[in-house]
């Protein structure tokens, strides 16, 4: 898409930069009119300090000897990089192309991407997180739609469920499982009315894969690990079932379908806002899913485990659903969100339930540097999340953690250093109840300092 | 409007500036500095000094008049004393019905950006008068107003001396900043030179009005405004009462100068559509 639009470079104009953050938001723009587009560009980098716990769990699936790590006599799920350490996790390129109302053009493309890989060390370091086309206006949630109409949304781009407002750079176990990737095929949004509103969607499906739920996936059927005693740098994780990123346009006509209906009411000024979601998706697994750098398959192959053994989980069928309801609460500085999922994966039912609350406090001016204010606003936020796998493995499985139930706890803080520029620091408390019923924790410390232009 | 100094007297800058801390503007019509105007009557005869102060005696009548009365803030709906809205922020003005409009100021009047915040929060001026925008943060402001006919976008300014606008239509202006949602102010551009703002108690006399019937309002800018038809001099005379509710909050809902959120567009654009 960035190149499409810098083909059309005699025909375009570049116009000011649309609202990123309030002082941008004061630049003025230029109506768009006839074929040329307003060009909106952005950059955004995140540079971290992570500090994660060292914890592993032992894996009684029956490895053969030189699946076994030197020095050690059986196999673990553990922590994919404990101890501290300073990362850039994320380089993010973005460009919008606006012609009035009627069409919008958006790109989105990720370097390095440290969090969002999987495996961690072999996945994609360039990612197309967004590129689609959008016919006509879509609502942000909880403000009302200017009047009753549709708009036709094509490409790759988030769920419509996702939550599209977070305070904190981690993931609830809801929002990492169900929606925190993007998708690819068609959304149709129809406005019926100010208030209500309804969704359509028919997309390839993200492939269900596994990974961990704090800021690393983790390195699972990474290339080393086919090596005799492999001893990979990074660990396998303590792994959940999710969502994937999808890794190309896959057009074999097993469609996921998705469908909501939504109600809100808000004021005029998209201060005090409420908006609630329910909506469902479904479709047929795949028997696999090829995935960039890991040998492990997506779908169904991940599902029956490794292929000389019983299938790992006592899946059913290939169906995938999953109901859902979403709430968004506005209320001045203080913001809710929530989110209730109920799933069947090939037969398997599982739970989730998320909410977030955040409260954003603008500073005073107090000192500034360059025309730009410093300490801008402070905005603490805490997530409370749970996952409930209603289900037991079936035999030996080398990540028994499929079957635990989850309970994770976000909170943090951030802090606007400039406009643009803002520092969060967050801990989770991340829980889970093994087979046995013993209680364990693999927390973490994330410090974020995020830079946007 | 200079020639109107019991009107000027009863503007206390202190009742229109204090809150939003305006010394730079003191507020009313005496706010800019200028010339000290003469009566109409002396400007035009040229004759002998006592025959100037018999015709001057003789035109006094005419503008003796006054209306004394006080302004109520009631809680939304009515019922009782609104609390959190100071009656000192109300503008009682006095419109005589057929006289000429009040004369524009020489001097610009200011309206500067402070603390994030716009000082004074409330500015009278005559009609045709100039204001100017100092911004005296060292931070971006953005002022501007969609209020038609009176609109106006000054951009993006830094600190300095900011610029100029003149407000030729009468009318309410409300001015916000398109950088920081919470700022607000108003200028009442007034067509008549009579106004005057309540004390602490919501009292206000208006003095030196021409004979004849006019219309009095009093405007809160938390409250729809509130009009009576008044003949001078009042019969029966005695004090008004303008019970005013409060059915706006202190900051106002409003969207940016481009008629979008302030809120929406501080979300997280970059993880969204």
């Amino acid at each position: 898409m960035v190149l499409g639009i810098a083909l059309w470079g005699p025909a375009v104009r570049a116009a000011p930069a649309e609202p990123k953050d309030a002082e941008a938001a004061a630049e003025p723009e230029e109506s768009p009119a006839g074929l040329r587009p307003r060009l909106d560009f952005g950059l955004e980098a995140r540079a971290n300090f992570r500090n994660s716990e060292r914890n592993r769990f032992p894996v009684s699936f029956p490895f053969r000897p030189d699946q076994i790590p030197p020095g050690q006599t059986q196999v673990f799920e553990e922590t994919v990089n404990s101890g501290s350490h300073f990362e850039l996790s994320d380089v993010t390129l973005f460009v919008d192309a606006v012609w009035g109302d009627g069409l919008t053009a958006h790109g989105k493309v990720d370097f390095i991407d440290l969090y969002d890989r999987n495996p961690t060390s072999t996945d994609h370091k360039v990612d197309v997180d967004e590129a689609w086309l959008r016919f006509g206006v879509e609502p942000d949630p909880a403000t009302l739609a200017a009047r009753g109409g549709v708009y036709l949304k094509i490409g790759k781009f988030p769920k419509f469920e996702r939550q599209d407002d977070r305070h904190l750079e981690s993931y609830g176990l809801v929002s990492t499982a169900f929606n925190r990737f993007e998708d690819a095929g068609a959304e149709l949004g129809i406005n019926l009315g100010r208030h209500l509103y309804a969704k359509l969607s028919a997309t390839q499906g993200n492939p269900v894969f596994l990974r961990d739920p704090n800021a690393l996936a983790g390195d699972n059927g990474t290339p080393v690990r086919q090596q005799a005693h492999p001893d990979p740098e990074l660990k396998s994780g303590i792994v959940i079932l999710y969502d994937a990123e999808i890794e190309d346009i896959d057009a074999d006509g097993k469609l996921e379908t998705g469908a909501g209906l939504g109600y809100k009411i808000a004021d005029e000024e998209g201060r005090n806002g409420l908006d609630v979601l329910a909506w469902g998706y479904q479709r047929k697994l795949a028997k696999k899913v090829e995935l960039e750098g890991t040998f492990y398959g997506g779908d169904l192959d991940l599902l029956n485990g490794p292929n000389d053994t019983p299938p790992i989980l006592p899946i059913k069928n290939d169906d995938k659903r999953e109901v859902g309801a979403n709430v968004w609460l506005y209320l001045g500085g203080l913001s809710f969100f929530g989110q209730y999922v109920d799933q069947k994966l090939a037969g398997l039912p599982r739970t989730g339930l998320e909410g977030e609350v955040a409260w954003r406090l603008e500073l005073p001016l107090v000192w500034a540097v360059g025309d730009r204010q410093l300490f801008t606003f402070i905005a603490p936020a805490v997530r409370y999340s749970k996952l409930d796998n209603d289900f037991r493995n079936a035999a030996p499985t080398p990540a028994p953690s499929f079957a635990w139930d989850w309970e994770k706890i976000d909170a943090g803080l951030r802090l606007g250093l400039f406009s643009g520029v803002d520092v969060t620091v967050e801990y989770a408390d991340n829980r889970f109840i093994l087979a046995s019923g013993a209680k364990r924790k693999n927390n973490e410390l994330l410090a974020t300092l995020r830079w946007r232009m | 409007m200079a020639g109107l100094p019991a009107t000027a007297a009863l503007s206390s800058p202190s009742l229109l500036g204090d809150r939003s801390g305006g010394p730079t503007c003191p507020p009313s019509f005496t706010a800019p500095p200028r010339r000290r105007a003469r009566r109409p009557a002396a400007t035009i005869f040229r004759g002998p000094p006592i025959l100037i102060l018999l015709l001057s005696l003789l035109a006094l009548p005419t503008h003796a008049e006054e209306i004394q009365g006080r302004v109520q803030l009631l809680a939304r709906g009515g019922q009782g004393p609104a609390r959190g809205s100071d009656v000192r922020q109300a503008v009682v003005y006095f419109e005589p019905a057929g006289s000429p409009p009040a004369r524009p100021a020489e001097a610009a009047f200011e309206m500067v950006t402070r603390r994030k915040e716009l000082v004074p929060r409330i500015l009278v001026i005559p009609r045709g008068s100039r204001v100017r925008f100092p911004n005296q943060d060292p931070i971006l402001h953005n002022v501007f107003s969609v209020s038609s006919p009176n609109q106006f976008d000054l951009g993006l300014s830094r600190q300095g001396p900011g610029k100029e606008k003149r407000f030729e239509a009468a009318g309410l202006v409300r001015v916000f900043c398109n950088v920081h949602h919470d700022m607000v102010a108003y200028i009442l551009v007034l067509d008549t030179p009579y106004h005057v703002s309540p004390d602490a108690d919501g009292k206000f006399v208006l003095n030196g009005l021409p004979r004849g019937p006019g219309k009095l309002t009093v405007w809160h800018e938390q409250a729809d405004p509130w009009t009576v038809d008044v003949e001078l001099p009042q019969k029966p005379p005695g004090p008004l009462m303008a019970r005013v509710e409060i059915v706006r909050p202190l900051i106002p809902s409003h969207l940016n100068k481009l008629g979008q959120s302030y809120f929406r567009s501080q979300r997280d654009r970059y993880n969204n559509r």
